[in-house]
């Protein structure tokens, strides 16, 4: 079917243009950032292209510099806790959405609002919320027992992390929902029942029935969540610009504090490829994972 | 199955939490675009205002944000354009020919869908200052394309992979090119696809902070992101312009994502996750 032409050089040709993007904006960024990264690079790099080869010399700052070595420590914490309170309270959402009730279909659609919301927007809201003295969030807390008026959420470390991780979870919540929702609906309801005939309570269900049916599911969306949240920016570099005092820098704000603040070019891009590595390695881990689970089954 | 009364209690009490936690943010939002000045920094927050204002969205406008609204919209637009043009030419002969490419598409889209953008920055910065592409549209429309372009072809393919391949081998049977079938036949019966694929793109545009961040310093050619993180780093915060512009750069991505996240999701899993 077709002439020789349609068959052997159309189909290139219309690959050409996405291969020109992948290659250009994608492959060879990512090759440059891996060979800058073993270079001396700073304003002269800018200006005219002038760099130096100082082999492992970048990685070796990761290790040594104190400050670069917190910073993995923390994006890792960081990253980690907001993906368990993710997981946690999708899992809530999503059994409480499986329960049939009045205004279910309501709460469903806004529960997507968070998501729908712009990253740098949710972090502007997010830090009005948190307004010392005239915030929702110290009014509302204060009326719960304890008094926080007048308390500073973006003063110190630990308050500064707990306000980015709430608008982190609070946008990556809705979608962690939504698939679980998706999950426990694929749940043959013969199962459930036979487990109920079996005397299983609520919990004794939830621990040894559902959960171990959503396990891919669950894997999946962890990678993806530890994935999103080892990469974010927007909201710390609205909420809190990384300080105090560099205090809640996470990774990628510090690339890019390295690479345009302070000039150097190449601890920045061996910290963006160390950056990539880790995510690199947890997703093949995950691959190999849910291999295995196939295997099995 | 009857459930008691306290269960039920329950069940409400925790739907009424989430919803508050959900649509909280977001209708302080609202409510503090429209509230008189005098009701906003009070100890005790008002929840609700007799008085609605709405000239601070005027205000905003002429504030710089008329500039920055229009900015997002050419960059947003331009990205949306160039990314659907490319990734349905790409998407369909993925779809319909045997190419090798096939299989690592799908890994390709699970990189670009991984990696930090940071990787990506120090080059672009680099290539863009050398081509005098900083500060300018086509920089940040090209920037955009990058990590819009991958997922659209595989949105695309999978799209045209559901419309049977029986249409355009009529077509061409009546004398039709391959290509002319595409374009008159397929791409029609694509639409709601390319609809989808179109909104994802955008939205990823409009919102896009860091690269808008680096490869623009001019304040006339920011968009609306950098605009508005650029207002609360103003030393005397006023938080009702700031969220009537945060409002305006919000509502119009909300309304498309309501439209179409049901493909989102799907396309989300599919390109982050599958495999």
């Amino acid at each position: 079917m077709g002439s020789r032409f349609d068959r052997r050089v159309l189909p290139w040709l219309l690959l050409t243009p996405a291969l020109l993007v992948v290659f250009g904006l994608v492959v060879y960024p990512v090759g440059r950032t891996v060979w800058l990264s073993f270079r001396s690079a700073g304003l002269p790099y800018l200006a005219s292209g002038q760099s130096r080869f100082v082999g492992l010399d970048n990685y070796r700052r990761l290790l040594t510099d104190a400050h670069l070595r917190e910073v993995f420590v923390t994006t890792a914490v960081f990253g980690f806790a907001c993906v368990a309170a993710t997981m946690a309270v999708g899992l809530a959402v999503a059994l409480l959405l499986n329960q049939p009730f009045r205004g279910r279909g309501l709460l469903g659609v806004l529960v997507l609002l968070p998501w729908a919301v712009p990253r740098v927007a949710a972090g502007v809201v997010w830090r009005w919320m948190f307004d010392d003295r005239y915030g929702l969030v110290n009014w509302a807390l204060s009326h719960l027992g304890h008094d926080f008026t007048g308390f500073s959420w973006f003063n110190a470390r630990l308050p500064a992390f707990i306000a980015v991780g709430v608008v982190v979870v609070w946008q990556s919540f809705p979608f962690i929902a939504l698939s679980l929702l998706a999950g426990l609906q694929s749940i043959p309801p013969e199962v459930r029942e036979a487990a109920r005939m079996d005397g299983a309570g609520p919990l004794q269900m939830l621990r040894h029935v559902t959960l171990p049916m959503l396990r891919p599911l669950l894997l999946t969306l962890i990678v993806v969540s530890t994935i999103w949240d080892f990469k974010i920016f927007d909201q710390v570099y609205v909420m809190t610009g990384g300080g105090p005092y560099r205090s809640t820098e996470l990774a990628a704000v510090t690339v890019w504090r390295e690479a345009f603040a302070r000039l150097h070019l190449g601890s920045a891009a061996a910290l963006a490829v160390a950056l990539f590595a880790v995510l690199l390695v947890m997703t093949i881990g995950y691959g190999r994972l849910a291999r295995e689970e196939m295997a099995i089954r | 199955m009857r459930r008691r009364p306290v269960a039920i209690a329950a069940l409400y009490a925790a739907a009424l939490v989430v919803a508050l936690f959900a649509v909280a943010p977001f209708a302080w939002m609202l409510l503090t675009s429209i509230k008189p000045d005098g009701e906003i920094l009070r100890r005790t927050p008002s929840l609700w205002t007799g008085h609605p204002q709405f000239g601070r969205y005027a205000d905003v406008m002429h504030a710089g944000f008329a500039v920055a609204l229009r900015n997002s919209l050419v960059v947003a637009t331009g990205t949306t354009v160039a990314g659907v043009a490319v990734a349905a030419l790409a998407g369909y002969a993925l779809a319909r020919f045997d190419l090798p490419l096939r299989r690592s598409l799908l890994l390709m889209v699970m990189a670009v869908q991984m990696f930090p953008l940071v990787v990506l920055i120090i080059p672009l910065f680099v290539v863009m200052k050398a081509l005098g592409l900083l500060d300018s549209w086509l920089g940040l429309i090209l920037a955009y394309l990058s990590f819009t372009t991958p997922l659209a072809v595989w949105l695309l393919r999978s799209f045209f992979d559901t419309i049977p391949k029986d249409l355009e081998e009529a077509a061409m049977s009546d004398g039709a090119t391959r290509f002319g079938a595409m374009v008159r036949v397929i791409f029609p019966l694509a639409g709601p696809g390319l609809a989808a694929t179109a909104i994802f793109s955008f939205i990823a545009a409009w919102n896009e902070f860091l690269f808008a961040l680096t490869f623009v310093k001019q304040e006339n050619l920011r968009t609306l992101p950098v605009a508005l993180s650029a207002f609360v780093g103003q030393q005397q915060a006023d938080w009702g312009l700031i969220m009537a512009a945060s409002v305006l750069f919000t509502v119009p991505v909300v309304l498309f994502f309501l439209a179409v996240h049901r493909r989102l999701t799907t396309g989300m899993v599919a390109g982050s996750v599958t495999g």
